[in-house]
């Protein structure tokens, strides 16, 4: 994003990886819960470091699989 | 580097499609909707986050009932605007114009899809140097993708550059 550095994380990884963005994760946690479970704190926090992370490595990125659940 | 790079041959294709059969009927012809996908990644250079400025941009379709108008929501052709958001808005004064998805989450704990206490406390522990003032906020059903690029990007990019913002955290809903 001209000169901004970016990241996502997404549940939809069948449509977000063929936009091919610079850096992602992708979870298995559903729309509307993008970032944990509610009040599951620990969750919201691993994926937030997890995604955050990517920011620290040159683009573009492999996409990222995080074993997170509804 | 284009943000869809046969954006010509794809708004062709939907205007010719999924747009005119909808304008005809009345009706969202899904499958006359071509998904987007480009050949190419966007490359781009490191960055210390815990020496940066971070920007949330969430597609949750959250607004300030009290001072902002609500996305269009119920439009089939969607809401291309964005809404402004302090990071230190109370959590009931916001909103949400979405349709398409399910609110339970996200009203039983905004930090699902706006994870600014989460952010903050990452601040606070030295991992991210800083929040933007704002974050910035659009409602995520978008069809035409022609307006998104047009529209909604260019103002979301000018936000992030008021904003001072060196790193941004994309949140679809």
């Amino acid at each position: 994003m001209l000169g901004v550095a970016t990241t996502l994380t997404s549940w939809n990884a069948d449509r977000t990886i063929p936009i091919k963005p610079p850096r992602a994760t992708y979870t298995k946690l559903g729309r509307g819960s993008t970032i944990g479970r509610p009040n599951d704190l620990a969750q919201q926090r691993r994926v937030l470091e997890a995604t955050l992370a990517l920011l620290g490595r040159d683009a573009p990125l492999d996409p990222v699989y995080l074993d997170e659940k509804a | 580097m284009d943000i869809l790079e046969n954006l010509a041959a794809w708004t062709a294709n939907f205007r010719a499609g999924w747009l005119a059969t909808a304008e005809a009927t009345g009706k969202l012809d899904w499958k006359r909707y071509q998904r987007p996908a480009n050949a190419h990644p966007v490359s781009g250079k490191a960055i210390d986050l815990g020496k940066s400025r971070l920007v949330l941009i969430s597609s949750a379709g959250a607004y300030l009932p009290a001072s902002q108008a609500p996305f269009d929501a119920a439009n089939p052709y969607g809401d291309y605007t964005i809404r402004r958001i302090s990071v230190c808005t109370p959590i009931s004064a916001i909103a949400y114009a979405h349709d398409h998805y399910d609110h339970a989450a996200v009203d039983a704990d905004p930090d699902v899809l706006m994870p600014i206490r989460r952010l903050d406390e990452m601040v606070s522990a030295g991992a991210i140097g800083a929040l933007a003032d704002d974050f910035i906020s659009f409602g995520g059903y978008q069809p035409a993708l022609d307006r998104v690029i047009d529209e909604t990007i260019p103002a979301i990019v000018r936000e992030v550059k008021v904003l001072g913002a060196d790193a941004a955290l994309l949140v679809p809903a």
